[in-house]
C-alpha cells in the first residue's frame, strides 16, 4: 500500500468542525493530517455555478458530488446516495468537499438554552447531557469570537462576554414584523455568523441574500474559511482521500486510517490519534464500515448505538400575504426569529420550537408558482410584483428527541468506489407531531396581526428538514446507551474522538453547527490536555 | 554656544517659556481656551496631522511616533525614528532649533543629514510659527515612549550620510512659504499646506535620477514602488482640472468623490491619518490651489479619468454557458461574474449609493496606466473606518489577474490600457520588475557623482584655510 503518511493527529473530515479542531490541535505543536473525501473547490467556482444555475432555489445546484465521494443530490432527480428505509424519508443533504456544507448555510450561530442540557430531569423526556451549560460556556464564546458572531442580548442563553460584533442592520420586513406583533411576541435578532463590519479580513454582510447557497464574499464564516486557517496554522490537507476504513490494533487503539484516491488507490495514514469528523452520517457510516474480527459490528459499536438517535429539525410552515409591501430579499436571509417556545414546562407534553421568518426574496419561488399555474402577460408581472412585496413564511423549527430506532446503517448498495452507501430510517413521532400542532395557533396569530390574507399552511404531515444532521454518534455517560464520553472519545477505543453535530445528545431548537463545535473545542481541550505533544521532528515522535 | 545660536534661542525664549510653564500642566486636563500653551499644543497637533507624521514615524503595531517603520526607498529601507519626546530614544533632547534644523533642513540634533525620505525640501515651506507649534505639541502632546526602532543601514555607497549634504546643496530650498499677495488668503493657504506640510508633492512629483522631485513637473504624477500616484496638476484631461472643488473635498474628507475616485493603499492611509482630519477649509484651500497648479498634460490623456466607459452588458456572454472545468480557461467575463460582480454589479453599475463604487466613470479605470487597478485586485481597498473590498491576489493567479484586469479596462474603462501577466508578477514584487534596478544604478552613479563633488569642495576649503593660515 503506498504512500504511508504519519501525523500526531488525524482529522477525517476537513467541514467547519474537523477544520477547526485541527486548526487548535497544530496551534499547540502538533502535526496533524486533515484527510477530505472531497475536492478543493474556490468559492469563485460556486458563484459561477450558482449564477449559471437554472434552479437558484435548489441550493445544492452549485454543489455537484464528486464521483468518487459523492453526497445525496435530489433535484431534478435523486442520486439515490442515501437510502431511505423508514416510514418517513430522511432527505438529508450535505456537502462533500474541503469545508464541508457550510459552504452553505445562513449562519445562525445559537447557542443552546441552559435547560437544553437537561430535558430528562426537567421535563421527564430524552436524555440530559453529561454537562451543563455554564461548562460549555466558554467554548461558545471561543467559537463566536472565531467566526464572528453577532445578535441579540436577550435569546435566553446567558453570556459572560459580549458578542465579538453588533448585529447586521435589520432588514426592512424585519422591523415590519417586529413592530407589528410586538403585543404579542418578542421578536429577537439572530445569532449569526456574519459579519456587521470588517472582521477578521473579511467584509460586512451587504445583502445579496443568497446566503445559502454561497454568500458570494464572505461576510458570512463557513468552512471553507476554517480550512484555510488549519492549513495556514500548518495542518497537512489532504483533498480527494475518501476514508473508507479506520484499523485498529491488538488493544483496539486506531493505528490507520485508510482511504482511496480519485483512481481509487489506496493510501495509508497513521497517527497517535485519531479524530473523525466527517458529519452525522459519514462519520458512523465510516465506524460501521470498518467492522473488524475483533470489531465486527463496527468500530465504537459493542453496544449497537453507532448511528442511533439521528436527530435533526423538521418544520412545518405557514405562507400568507401581508397588508402592506414588505418585500423579502433585502439583507441577508435569516435574521430574526421568536425564542418564546424554545423552552418550558409544556416540554414534558410536546416539542419545543423556534419561530423561524425567512427573509429570501420571494421572487424565485412565486416566479415558479404562477408559471406551474399558466398565469403569463401583465397580470403575471401583476402578480409576481404582489407577491414579491407581500408574501411572508413563517416556520416552526421542531425539537427532535433522541429514539434509538432513528437510525443511519449500511445499505447493501455500493457507491462508485465500491464502498456501501448510507442508509436512514426515520420517523416522525407524536412528540414532535403535537409541537408542530401547538405552533399552528402562533401561524395564525401572526398572521392576524400582520394583516395577513391567502393563508398558505404547509401540507399536512409533510416535514421540510432542516439539514442539522445530530446524534447518530451519542455522547453520554452510560456506555452501553451513547457512543463517545462526554470528551468525544469513544467507549471502546482509547485514541479514537469523534468531533461534530453527531455527538450532540439532544438537538435543542436551534441550528446544530455552534453546539457541535463549542462541544469538538470542549473535546480538543482534552485531547491537548490527554495527549501532550511536544515540539519534536515528526519523525522522532511517531513509533 | 556660539553667538549665533545664542541670538537664535533668545528669540525662540517666549516659547520656551510658555513650554516650561506648560509642562507642569500636562497631567491636568486644562482646555486650549484656559491657557495658550494648550492652544498652542493643540495647533501643533493638527500640524502635525496634516504634516502626517504619524503615517512614517509609526512602525508596526507600534505606539504613535516611536518610529521603526521600514520605508521601502529604491535604495533600501529607511527606518524611521522616534519621535516622542523620550530623552533616551526620541527626540526628547531637541532644542527648539535642532527641531527645526530637523523638520526645514534635514539635519539632526547630532550634525548628521538625514535621508531625503523625511520630507523635509516640503516642511522647508513650514512657517517660523508652525515649527513652534509643531515643537510644542511633540515636546508635551507626544507620550515619551522608550523604543530604540532598527538603524537605517543602506549599502554602499548610500550609506555615506555627508553625500546628502550635497544633495541638499543641490536640491534644497531652504525659503519658507512666501504669500503671494496676487491669490487669495484661501488660495494661499492651500499652496503652503499642499507644498509643505502635506508634501502631496512627496508622492505625486516624479523624481529625477537623484531622487530629488522635479519641479518642472509639479504634481504630474509618479511611480510609487508598486502603486501609481496620479498627476493631481490642473490639467483637464490628465489632472484634476475636470473635478470640481467639491469632488476634491469630498476625496479628501471621505476617501472617495462619489463614484468618480476612491483612494486605496498609500493614498488610503493619507486619507485615514491625515486628510479626514483636517478642517474642511483647509481641505478647500488644497483644493482650490490643486485646481491652479501648473498643468501638466500627457498628450495620451484625451479626456478625464473618469469620463471613460459605460454599463457593459457583457455578462451576458457567459450566461447559460457551462463554467469551464479548468480554471485557467475561464474568460474575464467570468472572473468578472464570480469575484467582482456581486459588489459592482452585473453591469459594473455598483451600489445605487455609491458605496459599492461603479467602475465606469471611475478614476482607477480611466488612466491608461493600470498600476493602481492591479493593486486594488492584489490587496484590495482598505481605508478607515469601514471600507474593506477585499485583495484577490491568493485567489488569483497572475494570468487570471492580467485577463481580468484587460476585461475591465475593456468593458467599464480606458481601453488604450491592459494588463500584462509580466506586470502582475511585478506589482508582487513590489513594483515594476527591473525598475528599481536601474534606480540602484543611476543612484550608485549619482552617489559617487555627489562623494566626488563633496570631496573637491572639502580640498577647495582646506586649500582656502591653508592659504588663509599661511597668510
Amino acid at each position: 500500500m503506498p504512500d504511508v503518511a504519519a501525523a500526531d493527529f488525524i482529522v477525517v473530515g476537513s467541514g467547519i468542525i474537523g477544520s477547526t479542531v485541527a486548526r487548535r490541535l497544530v496551534q499547540s505543536g502538533a502535526s496533524v493530517i486533515i484527510l477530505e473525501a472531497g475536492p478543493r473547490v474556490t468559492r469563485a467556482e460556486i458563484v459561477a455555478r450558482y449564477r449559471n444555475s437554472t434552479r437558484r432555489s435548489d441550493w445544492m445546484s452549485p454543489y455537484p458530488p464528486a464521483p468518487w465521494a459523492p453526497h445525496p443530490i435530489y433535484q431534478p432527480v435523486s442520486n439515490n446516495y442515501l437510502l431511505q428505509s423508514g416510514p418517513y424519508p430522511y432527505e438529508a443533504e450535505y456537502i462533500r468537499q474541503v469545508g464541508g456544507t457550510t459552504w452553505h448555510w445562513a449562519a445562525q450561530a445559537w447557542r443552546n438554552v441552559p435547560n437544553d442540557f437537561k430535558i430528562k430531569s426537567l421535563y421527564g423526556v430524552g436524555v440530559d447531557w453529561p454537562f451543563g451549560y455554564d461548562e460549555l460556556e466558554p467554548f461558545y464564546q471561543e467559537v463566536e469570537e472565531l467566526m464572528g458572531v453577532s445578535g441579540a442580548p436577550n435569546t435566553g442563553s446567558p453570556r459572560t462576554k459580549p458578542f465579538p460584533m453588533e448585529p447586521v442592520a435589520e432588514p426592512f420586513a424585519m422591523r415590519r414584523i417586529r413592530e407589528r406583533i410586538a403585543s404579542d411576541y418578542e421578536v429577537v435578532t439572530n445569532t449569526t455568523a456574519r459579519n456587521s463590519r470588517t472582521y477578521d479580513g473579511r467584509p460586512a454582510c451587504c445583502g445579496n441574500n443568497s446566503c445559502q447557497p454561497i454568500c458570494p464574499i464572505d461576510a458570512q464564516y463557513h468552512g471553507g474559511l476554517a480550512a484555510h486557517a488549519a492549513e495556514t496554522a500548518g495542518a497537512k490537507l489532504i483533498p480527494d482521500a475518501n476514508v473508507y476504513r479506520l484499523d485498529h490494533d491488538e488493544q483496539g487503539r486506531i493505528s490507520a486510517a485508510l482511504y482511496y484516491d480519485p483512481n481509487k488507490s489506496s493510501h495509508r495514514v497513521t497517527g497517535k490519534v485519531f479524530i473523525i469528523a466527517a458529519n452525522g452520517i459519514e462519520s458512523p457510516r465510516l465506524l460501521l464500515l470498518s467492522a473488524s474480527d475483533k470489531f465486527p459490528r463496527g468500530l465504537a459499536n459493542s453496544n449497537d448505538m453507532v448511528g442511533r438517535n439521528l436527530m435533526d429539525h423538521p418544520s412545518t410552515s405557514l405562507t400568507f400575504d401581508a397588508d402592506e409591501d414588505l418585500w423579502l430579499g433585502r439583507g441577508p436571509q435569516s435574521p430574526s426569529s421568536i425564542g418564546a417556545m424554545r423552552d418550558g414546562p409544556f416540554r414534558a407534553e410536546h416539542a419545543p420550537y423556534r419561530l423561524d421568518f425567512t427573509n429570501i426574496s420571494r421572487v424565485d419561488s412565486a416566479t415558479n408558482a404562477l408559471i406551474a399555474q399558466g398565469v403569463y402577460g401583465d397580470e403575471f408581472a401583476r402578480r409576481l410584483r404582489h407577491s414579491a412585496a407581500r408574501e411572508l413564511n413563517v416556520k416552526n423549527v421542531l425539537e427532535v428527541l433522541p429514539d434509538p430506532i432513528n437510525r443511519i446503517t449500511l445499505s447493501d448498495q455500493k457507491d462508485a468506489m465500491g464502498i456501501p452507501k448510507p442508509e436512514t430510517h426515520y420517523s416522525i413521532a407524536d412528540y414532535t407531531r403535537r409541537g408542530h400542532e401547538r405552533s399552528q395557533q402562533d401561524f395564525r396569530r401572526i398572521a392576524e396581526l400582520m394583516g395577513g390574507s391567502n393563508l398558505r399552511f404547509s401540507k399536512e404531515g409533510s416535514y421540510a428538514n432542516n439539514q442539522h444532521i445530530c446524534g447518530t454518534l451519542s455522547m453520554g455517560n452510560d456506555p452501553n446507551s451513547s457512543v463517545c464520553d462526554q470528551w468525544g472519545r469513544a467507549h471502546e477505543h482509547d485514541n479514537l474522538y469523534l468531533a461534530g453535530t453527531g455527538v450532540l445528545p439532544t438537538c435543542g431548537t436551534c441550528n446544530s453547527t455552534e453546539n457541535g463545535l463549542a462541544v469538538a473545542l470542549r473535546t480538543t481541550h482534552r485531547i491537548l490536555a490527554e495527549h501532550k505533544v511536544g515540539r519534536m521532528p515528526a519523525s522522532s515522535r511517531l513509533g | 554656544m556660539n553667538a549665533m545660536s545664542f541670538v537664535v534661542r533668545a528669540s525662540y525664549a517666549p516659547v520656551t517659556a510658555i513650554v516650561l510653564v506648560f509642562a507642569t500642566w500636562t497631567t491636568a486636563s486644562v482646555s486650549a481656551a484656559e491657557n495658550p500653551g494648550a492652544a498652542l499644543i493643540e495647533r501643533g497637533r493638527y500640524l502635525a496631522i496634516a504634516g502626517d507624521c504619524i503615517a512614517c514615524h509609526t512602525g508596526p503595531g507600534g505606539k504613535p511616533m516611536a518610529g521603526g517603520l521600514a520605508v521601502a526607498t529604491p535604495i533600501g529601507p529607511i527606518i524611521s525614528t522616534n519621535i516622542t519626546p523620550s530623552k533616551m530614544d526620541g527626540i526628547g533632547n531637541y532644542s527648539l532649533e535642532d527641531f527645526s534644523a530637523a523638520l526645514r533642513r534635514g539635519i539632526r540634533a547630532d550634525g548628521q543629514p538625514l535621508y531625503p525620505a523625511m520630507p523635509y525640501t516640503s516642511y522647508a515651506k513650514v512657517t517660523d510659527d508652525d515649527i513652534k507649534a509643531l515643537y510644542a505639541y511633540f515636546m508635551l502632546g507626544v507620550e515619551a515612549v522608550e523604543h530604540k526602532p532598527a538603524k537605517t543601514e543602506l549599502p554602499f555607497p548610500f550609506s555615506i550620510r555627508l553625500s546628502m549634504r550635497v544633495w541638499d546643496w543641490l536640491f534644497l530650498d531652504t525659503r519658507p512659504y512666501s504669500t503671494d499677495p496676487a491669490r487669495s488668503a484661501a488660495w494661499n493657504r492651500g499652496a503652503y499646506l499642499t507644498l509643505g506640510l502635506a508634501h502631496c508633492g512627496a508622492c505625486h512629483t516624479p523624481r529625477n535620477f537623484l531622487m530629488a522631485e522635479q519641479g518642472s513637473r509639479l504634481l504630474g504624477g509618479a511611480d510609487l514602488g508598486a502603486w501609481f500616484a496620479p498627476n493631481i496638476s490642473s490639467d483637464h484631461d490628465s489632472g484634476v482640472g475636470a473635478w470640481s472643488t467639491v469632488d476634491l473635498v469630498h476625496y479628501m474628507r471621505d476617501g472617495h468623490a462619489g463614484n468618480i475616485g476612491q483612494a486605496a493603499g498609500p493614498m488610503a492611509d493619507v486619507v485615514g491619518n491625515s486628510l479626514s482630519n483636517m478642517q474642511e477649509e483647509d481641505l478647500s484651500a488644497i483644493a482650490e490651489f490643486l485646481k491652479t497648479a501648473p498643468a501638466i498634460h500627457d498628450s495620451t490623456d484625451v479626456r478625464p479619468a473618469f469620463a471613460w466607459g459605460a454599463a457593459s452588458d457583457a455578462l451576458s456572454t457567459v450566461r447559460g454557458v457551462a463554467v469551464p472545468v479548468h480554471r485557467g480557461q475561464w474568460s474575464g467575463a467570468r472572473l468578472y461574474d464570480a469575484y467582482c460582480a456581486t459588489c459592482h454589479q452585473a453591469q459594473g453599475q455598483g451600489s445605487f449609493d455609491g458605496g459599492l463604487p461603479s467602475l465606469f466613470h471611475n478614476t482607477t479605470l480611466g488612466r491608461g496606466n493600470t498600476s493602481n487597478l492591479v493593486m486594488v485586485i492584489l490587496y484590495g481597498v482598505h481605508r478607515k473606518p469601514d471600507v474593506n473590498m477585499p485583495g484577490f491576489g491568493s485567489d488569483l493567479s497572475d494570468q487570471e489577474i492580467a485577463t481580468l484586469g484587460s476585461y475591465l479596462m475593456q468593458q467599464f474603462g480606458n481601453p488604450a490600457g491592459s494588463v500584462t501577466v509580466e506586470q502582475v508578477n511585478g506589482a508582487r514584487a513590489g513594483g515594476p520588475s527591473g525598475a528599481w534596478i536601474v534606480w540602484v544604478a543611476r543612484l550608485a552613479i549619482g552617489i559617487a557623482l555627489l562623494v566626488l563633488i563633496g570631496a573637491a569642495l572639502i580640498s577647495l576649503r582646506r586649500a582656502a584655510l591653508v592659504k588663509k593660515s599661511a597668510g
